[in-house]
């Protein structure tokens, strides 16, 4: 069995929010040793709906899975104390304490005398700027990012990304980021530093195109005005399907499978730029003609085409799904299934090893 | 300092968003990023040769071709270099084999049959550079049955299951605003990367990474997948609500397409946010006076809250908010992103000149290092533009033997000849 790639790093996980959690299970999964320090209330995460049938928190059996689990009050002078030493002896930790609240801990990174520590902060908003000390969240940072202007459509509210996607995000820049640290570590023994990733910044740059556009053209992007097939999925007989057009060649199969020749062999639809201004002449009789197939007949059909189109699949689409279960994609965890890698590496594995740990079950033989 | 990945190189044959992002990461990082372009074939990011420039670019006398003024590429190419190569020309792939010793990480995002066609699959390039590092996006990765079926953001938003999560309460699924399935594989392929070269620095092997754009997202799915997997719910489209808590909402304010997004936590948290509207006596009634009254009722909540905060304005209503503790803010539109006065102090905007577009506010690391530093912003390079420098610096060719590939067609500039 190979080792895994970040195989005797050690972790202190002192944050208490997604972000932050979703860092350090991705540290965990591919390899790292990390101690999860929960206030005595437990992760924030264990009390957050939706849960299962045994009154479990469903997010926090994703964020929280994979890693081991102390309890202290850091507020306590004993807590406190626990924890500085606790971080002295790790490679990395890992806070979600905004710049006054840690000052207020005198938990920053100074205060673990550790010149060699990557202390990584994923906040909101960041460590410093005026926002700094700002409460925020996955709504506050889809507003504020942009993300929500061009979310939706315009005959609703701006729409934030569902779920925890702005932690999921600025989690995976933040591993990225700690570990970007680390190499600068590899090649200059002994230097370690504070990382910064916030989530606006984070959300602001998976923007930048929407944003660049805005400079370019003037004209900041909208909300769709309706959901035609180049918003998105349009329904089909059994559901919803996107069919996202680009090459001419998508659009000259893609007509002929729909049964509409006049179209496909039209010229002037062959540029993309030019189906976009004038989508009101066909977009209804494409739609029309898209009603009346199946979604995986209709997917299947353009596939050998090698047309880009795709269902709308749900969860349970997904876990019946023969590709996806080919790959191996789903795993076990605990004896209990679980989701898979988001992608594989050939040389150092990744693994959940263990679900969700009971509040306070480790924490021994991290002194060493 | 110039990044944690200075002294680092890539060469990436990256394209579109996805690859083309992870690679612009890592070049933010202070990477040395070399990006392989085909002038038979530009980037879909750069656009048609003949598109059109955009509206602010019709006046730019140095906005000369659509193809470099794409605000597309130009978004997550910053801090690269780009060289063409045509790679099915003999003189071309001959070129990349002389190239490939100088990557620390090479990073693609072709279908899956195109590097084995092009003879630089993973164990080519292993021959040529023991310990190089390959990654490749693809739609669905290299194995299984969808191995070959083409995808992009936009469909694969769908295969991943994000699209049935996506939308308002009761109402049909969305795709995102923009393609966020490719965002969320670059961002991912950006840490495999590192975590990669981390690995090497440590035991002297490369490996190969293959990331598939739908497992990706059903992983950052993960908690609608657990849900699932315990429950056999699908979860439903919540709009802008939170599973548990309520309000939670953005709201239309005074003016045009004015907005503010606030969350109340707690009940404590919904005490200030009366107290922050002035009390009103349509928020203190008996369907609103716990947190589970509010989820049972939350339309009637919402239509409340929106008749109040839409005769404020939005700086009027964030400023009532945030000085009640409250987590809130304005929704702010593209051209209001570029002049956030926070996101200006951080310089997470910043002013970056290119050749041809000339000066505009564009996104920068989303990150901040107090020892290794962030290296200076560039910006995306023109097509072609650092070919004879990039292979005079690491292969020693010269003038001359560059004209002779542009003669041939494997290099150059600008439409094909």
């Amino acid at each position: 069995m190979p080792s895994p790639a970040l195989e005797g790093i050690r972790v202190l996980d002192l944050s208490e929010s997604a972000s932050g959690a979703w860092c350090t299970r991705m540290l965990a999964d591919f390899g790292a040793r990390v101690l999860m320090v929960e206030p005595p209330g437990g992760h924030p995460l264990r009390a957050e709906a939706p849960f299962d049938g045994e009154a479990r928190s469903i997010p926090a059996q994703v964020f929280l899975a994979n890693k081991e689990s102390i309890v202290l009050d850091v507020a306590s002078p004993d807590g406190r104390a626990a924890a500085l030493a606790l971080g002295a002896r790790c490679d990395i930790v890992v806070s979600s304490f905004a710049p006054g609240r840690l000052a207020e801990l005198r938990l920053t990174f100074d205060a673990f005398r550790s010149p060699s520590l990557v202390m990584t902060h994923v906040t909101p908003y960041g460590m410093t700027g005026p926002l700094a000390n700002e409460r925020g969240n996955e709504l506050t940072v889809a507003a504020r990012s942009g993300w929500a202007s061009i979310n939706g459509d315009a005959a609703n509210a701006p729409l934030r990304p569902w779920g925890h996607q702005v932690a999921m995000c600025t989690g995976a820049a933040a591993y990225a980021a700690t570990l970007g640290a680390n190499v600068h570590r590899d090649s200059h023994p002994g230097e370690g530093q504070e990382v910064d990733v916030a989530q606006l910044d984070v959300m602001v740059s998976t923007f930048a195109p929407a944003l660049l556009r805005g400079q370019y053209t003037g004209a900041a992007g909208k909300r769709r005005e309706s959901a035609d097939l180049l918003a998105g999925p349009v329904p089909v007989a059994d559901g919803h399907f996107a069919l996202t057009i680009s090459r001419a060649h998508f659009w000259r199969d893609a007509m002929y499978t729909l049964g509409l020749p006049d179209l496909a062999e039209d010229p002037r639809w062959e540029a993309s730029w030019y189906r976009q201004q004038h989508k009101d002449e066909y977009v209804d009789r494409v739609q029309q003609a898209m009603r009346g197939w199946a979604k995986s007949d209709l997917f299947e059909e353009l596939a050998a085409r090698r047309v880009v189109a795709g269902p709308v699949l749900t969860m349970e689409e997904l876990r019946a799904n023969e590709h996806l279960n080919a790959r191996g994609y789903w795993t076990e965890a605990g004896g209990e299934p679980f989701p898979g890698p988001p992608y594989r590496m050939s040389g150092t594995p990744w693994a959940v090893h263990n679900p969700i740990p009971a509040p306070g079950a480790h924490g021994e033989g991290w002194d060493a | 300092m110039n990044g944690p990945l200075a002294g680092l190189r890539g060469i990436v044959l990256t394209q579109a968003w996805a690859g083309s992002y992870c690679t612009s990461l890592l070049g933010l990082m202070g990477a040395d990023v070399v990006q392989i372009e085909v002038r038979m074939r530009p980037d879909s990011w750069r656009g048609a040769y003949d598109g059109p420039l955009p509206a602010r670019l019709k006046d730019v006398p140095t906005a000369e071709h659509p193809w470099n003024c794409n605000f597309l590429y130009n978004s997550v190419n910053l801090n690269k270099r780009c060289i063409t190569l045509d790679l099915q020309k003999p003189a071309g792939i001959e070129t990349f084999r002389r190239l490939l010793p100088f990557a620390d990480f090479v990073a693609e995002n072709f279908s899956p049959r195109v590097l084995g066609n092009l003879g630089i699959d993973y164990e080519a390039m292993k021959a040529i550079k023991p310990d190089v590092i390959l990654c490749s996006l693809s739609a669905y990765g290299h194995s299984g049955p969808w191995a070959n079926v083409p995808g992009i953001g936009g469909t694969i938003e769908p295969t991943s299951g994000m699209s049935a999560l996506l939308g308002y309460p009761g109402e049909a699924p969305l795709n995102s605003g923009q393609m966020y399935p490719d965002a969320v594989a670059g961002l991912n392929a950006f840490g495999a990367i590192i975590a990669a070269i981390h690995h090497r620095n440590c035991t002297g092997e490369g490996q190969y990474i293959d990331l598939s754009m739908q497992e990706a997202n059903l992983t950052f799915a993960a908690e609608a997948a657990m849900e699932y997997l315990r429950t056999g719910r699908q979860r439903p489209r919540m709009g802008n609500r939170h599973p548990a808590f309520a309000p939670h909402g953005i709201y239309r304010c005074s003016g045009t397409e004015q907005w503010v997004a606030v969350a109340c936590e707690s009940e404590a948290d919904w005490v200030a946010f009366k107290a922050a509207l002035g009390s009103p006596g349509t928020l203190d009634v008996p369907e609103f006076a716990t947190n589970a009254a509010r989820k049972a009722n939350e339309d009637a909540l919402d239509r409340e809250i929106a008749a109040l905060t839409v005769v404020l304005t939005r700086e009027a209503a964030v400023a009532a908010f945030q000085g009640a503790g409250l987590a809130a803010a304005p929704v702010l539109d593209a051209a209001e992103v570029a002049n956030a006065p926070g996101l200006r102090a951080r310089e997470m905007v910043v002013e970056v000149t290119h050749p041809e577009t000339g000066t505009w506010p564009q996104a920068a690391a989303p990150w901040r290092y107090s020892r290794s530093g962030r290296p200076p912003v560039r910006p995306a390079p023109r097509l072609g533009e650092h070919t004879l420098e990039v292979l005079a610096e690491l292969i020693g060719t010269i003038h001359e033997e560059y004209d002779a590939l542009v003669a041939a067609g494997v290099s150059g500039t600008g439409p094909p000849d």
